[in-house]
């Protein structure tokens, strides 16, 4: 194993080796070992091609913020090598190379095609002609485009987590200020948590020597023994509204909701542009200085650094230490040698700016200028240290903001928002950079994910995409996987430059840093992603005797059991039991309410007699039909009100508004769980009741449209002899509680008529045939009564105003355009739902329910016609999304007992 | 390969002048095309656009690139059928390649009630000559197989709306495109000019007021999508809108293996992968309305857990970033287009979710009322006197369900 001698401050563990396989080849790494450090001791240097030219691309950052190092783990289609500890038995692969890694046939026609074959925005200007071939075209860009491969067998797992979390002090970022906020929040007695992305706490202090990693290990001690929960390694994903954090920690997510957000997020060291700076052996300094003082290995034989600032020296002090020749810090600043060099012997090349480095699938060598004077320097390593910038992300999503301060070359915060802190170095440091290096042959790579170059960014301004926004979504600089964390400036600097203007100008400026922070999986935002879905006392009850259960609004509700024209006989014929316990159940109650429900609804309510039901709509402003349902009077001051299934939420809601807006003297109760119903419907629905209860159901008693309190199988029910189905019918509502028991019961006693229980299909055919209008699907949003068939419920002469009684006067005076009316089929076929009411060929009008009714023998259904069809016996013309054309005429009385015989029987 | 070797520059930039013929306010796809076809149409060259930021940085730069025409209503569809009809052709018409790629789009239906909705859909559509037809499971499957149509998913999947023209574009290609002809026509485009009132003389619009300086001008157009109820405002025109954000997210790039584009309503996710192997997705507007560009958490929550109900193998793909942009919604969930009660000030407003699929026909449309003062037939519904006179368009059964 090629590693260095053992100091303080290494992750590797010696005395544990863990075995993986990179590309089908086993690889034996130590356990602390990143799958990054693991293949570079092990000699691997190409570890990805780039996304376009597929060029080969070796580790460069080794903290996370570039794309050189993603691979394939045990297929995850793209894993940082450098941020993943090695497991045992690990599968690795390279993504994006074919055949291999070695030679690829992408990389080789790119190399082969002419200068301009691929320059930015190629595509924008060629493959357009002719027309026809554009799918051919795109067949190929399609087969060169994406990185990793995802696993299309790949099924959801659910071992990720959601926790949430509340801390008074959240602290991003373990370096030395971030440890030392926390330390301090957390001796003032605030809980306080700290979030560390890296292998190691410390930031800076965890990779650059050993009185640094002493300093690291004593201040992470400290803020153990201070209480700090921390978190590492874990990433926070961005900052939202309300101090949310979510925080990632393997397969967890922590929500974390903090008082207090302490933002340490520090810096990134920044590339050099110069030709040839992707080649596989040109590195960040802080990259191989995590290789030297973490995984202890020694990254070359000999090594040149290219620096704008002292982060380079400091590199290469740390690389003559290991072992490396270092044969000359290339500085771009004036002066003298550092003393620091000198100790080491290390030449110090001042004022000289890097042009090109060389090499074959690897760097060999690196040519550096100063002025006139070139010379080029033979090495297998070319450290870059570039600057730093500030990770002012985080900032920006807390609702903070940066600019670019030219006259310091550093991006520093103008504003922070409340609750948020910055610690650390918030500015980045100050260099001077070149914008790029001018006189090298070979491209210059600003963006190193998209594999955009200085000639790409400048072509783009001079084409006329002045401005970072534009050039940035012609060339996609900024805008792969590392979302500008290795490009924003350098590639701000290029445009500043070619545009002849300060990079803070407005035109070049400061791009939107959008969360999150990391590409993050879906499994793992996703969780085990729990859907509510709401079951009624009985679902169990349907389930188990084989109902067919689908969803209605949120709800879950037997479709049918298995025979829906027996379930529909055997109402028509004897008796049927039906749960509607998803029925909306408001309790309006209060020395108002009756005021209150003229006001809500079209029809009167101050006039109704106790113990009796209304069916009632209710309207918009605009006069069109939110929802319906039935109101009984419970008392003088108490109603009990039914809406549809999936209205119930609205209509509360409808309701309370509106109640606190009049300022009424009533209350709103929304019961709708806690109230089961059931629907006994059927010629026999009377006998059968009667054996459950001692309430007297005669007609005389208890007429149609009647309310009544009773109790059934020892149950205390609100019955209501009301009916969609236009048979005899009770609706009993009883305590959710009871419900299973109450069916239960109610199926016995109708053992002796071969009771059956329906469902929501059979219940349609029912209603259609009593013409019965379902809001939702009959009606839509823009459906008001008077064209609905529903002008009888809309009383223009009432003394109070009513909600939307200006619009449907308003369309009272200006007629009816169209008109929802029946229809039955001329030939016995059934038009489709939402086939259409055709004149010659145009669409007039639509089908909103169609069925076959077996008990008549014929088609019938619900659509809405022009107004000028709408007469009784008119013949319209379907026309049926199988193509099929079908005559059918208007019906406007209901199919089935259209005198309500048996309604009332 | 020769268009690569002619250089040129695709779009100058001039001197503020003080007066034009036309002015359109907002620099995005809408606007360009309006300003492209007064030109090119109408002959009308003195033309100048304002943009208050880079061109193309609105709602024309955010949203998700779908192209389709398989509205409920006969007028909503004739009106998209009409602009895909010009998307065709429009990357030979402006030679620039905005990649529009006719892959196909699915409408997922999860309830028997959408289903029927997505009869509807066909049935309008069909009558109308645009392709689209209910498919089921099966087919569903064979058109699309990363799709789990099981009824393992907590909604499964019932049928489908499928539209074989749907596709996708590049859309600041679009805007390019447009801008690039635009300025080849001589149309001025100006951008970082932010309008800050608009003069009005005896009730006639007679320029704008801009950072930059005044400029007056025969005709006004306001194309300002998030910002139209403002600008309106700076006319004295009210528009009934309420603007909300509208989010949106993409993947890294991964091989590609998603052919068609996929919609949910009732999941409320649409996904489609673009060229460049990124997935690029969506969801509904919010319910609350504001003009705050920051995007929420839960956003990205909810769509990841609804995605991988319908696409297992998303599972390990990882969102790279989140963005919002901002919507004009009307009553109606239908565009306001037209004349208003300023003489010489016409707005294109309320674009909801459904703008950039209309860009085209709008920029077309506008121009023609621009240039001549008559409305287009296409576009007479969407007038802004609609909302007085109760003649609204019904388009919620297919617009509220973004895309």
């Amino acid at each position: 194993m090629n590693r260095l001698a053992e100091r303080r401050g290494e992750l590797i563990d010696r005395g544990r080796t863990v075995t993986f396989t990179w590309r089908g080849k086993t690889v034996e790494g130590l356990a602390g070992d990143s799958v990054a450090s693991a293949l570079y001791a092990d000699g691997v240097r190409v570890f990805s091609r780039s996304f376009k030219y597929h060029r080969p691309r070796g580790l460069l950052c080794c903290s996370g913020q570039c794309p050189n190092c993603l691979v394939q783990v045990d297929g995850d289609p793209a894993v940082r090598a450098c941020m993943t500890p090695i497991e045992e038995g690990m599968r690795v692969e390279h993504i994006n190379a074919w055949p291999s890694l070695e030679r690829d046939a992408l990389h080789a026609l790119a190399s082969a095609t002419p200068a301009f074959g691929m320059q930015v925005g190629f595509y924008y200007k060629t493959f357009m002609r002719p027309r026809w071939a554009w799918k051919y075209y795109e067949k190929f860009l399609r087969s060169a485009a994406g990185l990793g491969k995802l696993d299309p067998q790949h099924r959801r797992d659910r071992r990720y987590e959601k926790v949430h979390r509340h801390v008074d002090v959240l602290v991003i970022g373990g370096g030395e200020s971030g440890l030392e906020a926390a330390i301090a929040a957390a001796r003032e007695g605030r809980d306080t948590a700290l979030v560390e992305e890296g292998l190691a706490l410390g930031g800076r202090l965890a990779f650059t020597g050993v009185d640094a990693a002493a300093r690291a290990a004593e201040l992470a001690a400290a803020a153990r023994e201070a209480g700090v929960e921390i978190l590492q390694p874990a990433w926070a994903g961005g900052v939202y509204e309300g101090n949310l954090v979510p925080v990632y920690q393997g397969d967890t997510m922590f929500r974390f909701r903090a008082g207090e957000i302490v933002l340490a997020t520090g810096l990134i060291e920044q590339p050099l542009v110069f030709a040839g700076n992707d080649l596989p052996g040109v590195m960040l300094a802080s990259g191989v200085r995590r290789l030297v003082n973490q995984f202890r290995i020694a990254t070359g034989d000999e090594a040149v650094v290219l620096t704008v600032d002292d982060l380079g020296i400091e590199a290469a002090c740390d690389l003559a230490e290991a072992g490396v020749t270092v044969s000359a810090v290339v500085d771009t600043r004036e002066g003298e040698t550092d003393e620091r060099l000198g100790v080491c012997g290390i030449e110090h090349l001042r004022g000289f700016r890097p042009v090109e480095a060389r090499g074959r699938g690897h760097v060999s060598s690196v040519v550096v200028a100063r002025g006139g004077e070139r010379r080029s320097l033979s090495t297998d390593l070319v450290v870059m240290s570039g600057g730093t910038v500030a990770q002012f992300g985080a900032l920006v999503q807390a609702g903070g903001s940066v600019h670019y301060d030219a006259a310091r070359r550093v991006y520093v915060p103008d504003h922070v928002p409340a609750g948020v802190r910055v610690a650390g170095e918030p500015a980045g440091t100050a260099a001077e950079v070149p914008a790029c290096a001018d006189g090298g042959r070979g491209k210059q790579f600003v963006c190193y994910c998209e594999d955009v170059t200085t000639k790409d960014v400048n072509l783009s301004v001079k084409e006329g995409f002045a401005s970072l926004e534009l050039s940035k979504r012609y060339t996609t600089v900024t805008m792969g996987p590392c979302q500008g964390k290795m490009c924003h400036r350098n590639s701000g600097l290029v445009i500043a430059r070619e545009l002849g203007v300060d990079p803070d100008e407005q035109r070049v400026g400061v791009t939107t840093a959008r969360p999150p922070h990391n590409p993050t999986s879906f499994s793992l935002l996703a969780g085990r992603g729990y859907e509510p879905v709401k079951r009624t006392s009985v679902h169990h009850w349907h389930a188990d005797r084989g109902g067919k259960m689908l969803w209605a609004g949120d709800w879950k509700r037997p479709y049918d059991y298995g025979a829906p024209d027996d379930e529909t006989a055997a109402v028509h014929e004897s008796l049927g039991l039906i749960d509607v316990s998803t029925l909306g159940k408001l309790i309006v109650r209060g020395p108002d309410a009756a005021a209150f429900l003229e006001r809500v609804y079209p029809n009167r309510y101050g006039d109704m007699k106790l113990a009796r039901v209304r069916y009632g709509i209710v309207c918009g402003d605009d006069g069109s039909i939110l929802d319906d349902g039935t109101v009984a009077r419970l008392s003088e001051t108490e109603f009990y009100v039914t809406t549809t299934s999936s209205g119930a939420g609205g209509m509360e809601q409808w309701f309370t508004w509106w109640n606190a807006v009049w300022g009424m003297d009533c209350q709103i109760v929304n019961v709708t769980s806690a109230i089961a119903a059931f629907n006994l419907a059927g010629p026999n629905a009377r006998t059968a009741l009667a054996g459950l209860t001692d309430f007297d159901l005669e007609n005389e008693a208890f007429p149609y449209l009647g309310a009544g309190h009773a109790e059934v199988a020892g149950v205390p029910c609100l019955l209501l002899r009301i009916g969609f189905v236009g048979e005899l019918g009770y609706e009993i509502h009883c305590p959710a509680a009871a419900g299973e028991h109450l069916w239960e019961a109610l199926m016995a006693a109708g053992e002796g008529f071969s009771v059956k229980p329906f469902g929501l299909e059979p219940q349609r055919v029912l209603r259609l045939e009593k013409m019965h209008v379902i809001v939702g699907q009959d009606t839509n949003a823009e459906s008001q009564p008077l064209e609905a068939g529903m002008p009888w419920i809309v009383k223009l002469d009432k003394e109070n105003d009513w909600i939307g009684r200006y619009s449907i006067e308003w369309y009272q005076n200006r007629g009816n355009r169209t008109s929802l009316v029946g229809f039955e089929g001329g030939n016995g076929a059934v038009p489709k739902e939402g086939a259409q009411v055709v004149v010659n060929g145009e669409p007039v009008g639509r089908v909103t329910s169609s069925r076959f009714s077996r008990r008549l023998g014929k088609a019938i259904g619900i659509a809405w016609v022009p107004a000028d069809l709408s007469a009784e016996g008119t013949p319209i013309t379907l026309s049926d999304p199988s193509g099929a054309t079908i005559p059918a005429s208007v019906t406007l009385r209901a199919f089935y007992d259209p005198d309500q015989e048996r309604l009332r029987s | 390969m020769i268009g690569l070797l002619r250089k040129h520059r695709f779009f100058r930039s001039h001197p503020l002048r003080a007066s034009y013929d036309a002015v359109v306010i907002g620099g995005g796809a809408h606007g360009m095309a309006t300003a492209y076809y007064l030109a090119k149409d109408h002959g009308m060259k003195n033309v100048a656009v304002v943009e208050q930021s880079y061109i193309g940085a609105g709602a024309s730069g955010r949203n998700t690139t779908i192209i389709r025409s398989n509205y409920l209503t006969p007028e909503g569809t004739r009106f998209y059928e009409a602009s895909v009809q010009l998307y065709k052709t429009l990357s030979q018409d402006l030679n620039f390649n905005m990649l529009f790629s006719q892959h196909g789009h699915l409408t997922l239906a999860h309830s028997d009630r959408s289903v029927n909705t997505m009869m509807e859909r066909a049935e309008v559509n069909r009558l109308l000559g645009v392709d689209s037809r209910v498919i089921f499971p099966d087919e569903i499957k064979e058109l699309e197989p990363m799709l789990d149509v099981s009824d393992h998913p907590t909604f499964p999947i019932l049928a489908a709306l499928y539209h074989p023209p749907g596709g996708i574009i590049r859309h600041d290609a679009v805007v390019w495109g447009y801008a690039k002809e635009a300025d080849r026509l001589g149309v001025e485009i100006h951008p970082y000019t932010q309008v800050t009132g608009i003069t009005r003389q005896n009730g006639r619009v007679t320029g704008i007021e801009t950072n930059r300086g005044r400029i007056s001008a025969g005709t006004v157009i306001s194309c300002t999508s998030g910002w139209s109820t403002l600008v309106g405002r700076l006319a004295g025109i009210e528009v009934p809108i309420t603007t909300h954000i509208l989010q949106a997210c993409v993947t890294e790039p991964v091989k590609p293996l998603l052919r068609k584009i996929i919609v949910s309503g009732t999941l409320h996710i649409y996904i489609s992968q673009s060229d460049r192997g990124e997935f690029v997705m969506g969801s509904e507007i919010e319910p609350y309305s504001g003009y705050s560009n920051r995007g929420t958490f839960r956003f990205i929550e909810d769509l990841a857990m609804h995605m991988v109900e319908l696409l297992p193998m998303l599972g390990r793909a990882r969102i790279l970033r989140q963005w919002t942009g901002l919507c004009d919604v009307s009553p109606d969930y239908a565009p306001i287009m037209g004349l208003t009660e300023a003489d010489g000030f016409l707005i294109d407003a309320g674009w909801g979710t459904y703008g950039f699929k209309a860009s085209p026909i709008v920029g077309k449309t506008m121009a023609e009322l621009g240039a001549t003062g008559r409305t287009p037939d296409l576009i007479a519904p969407f007038r802004l006197s609609r909302f007085y006179e109760n003649e609204l368009v019904s388009e919620r059964g297919a617009a509220a369900v973004s895309h």
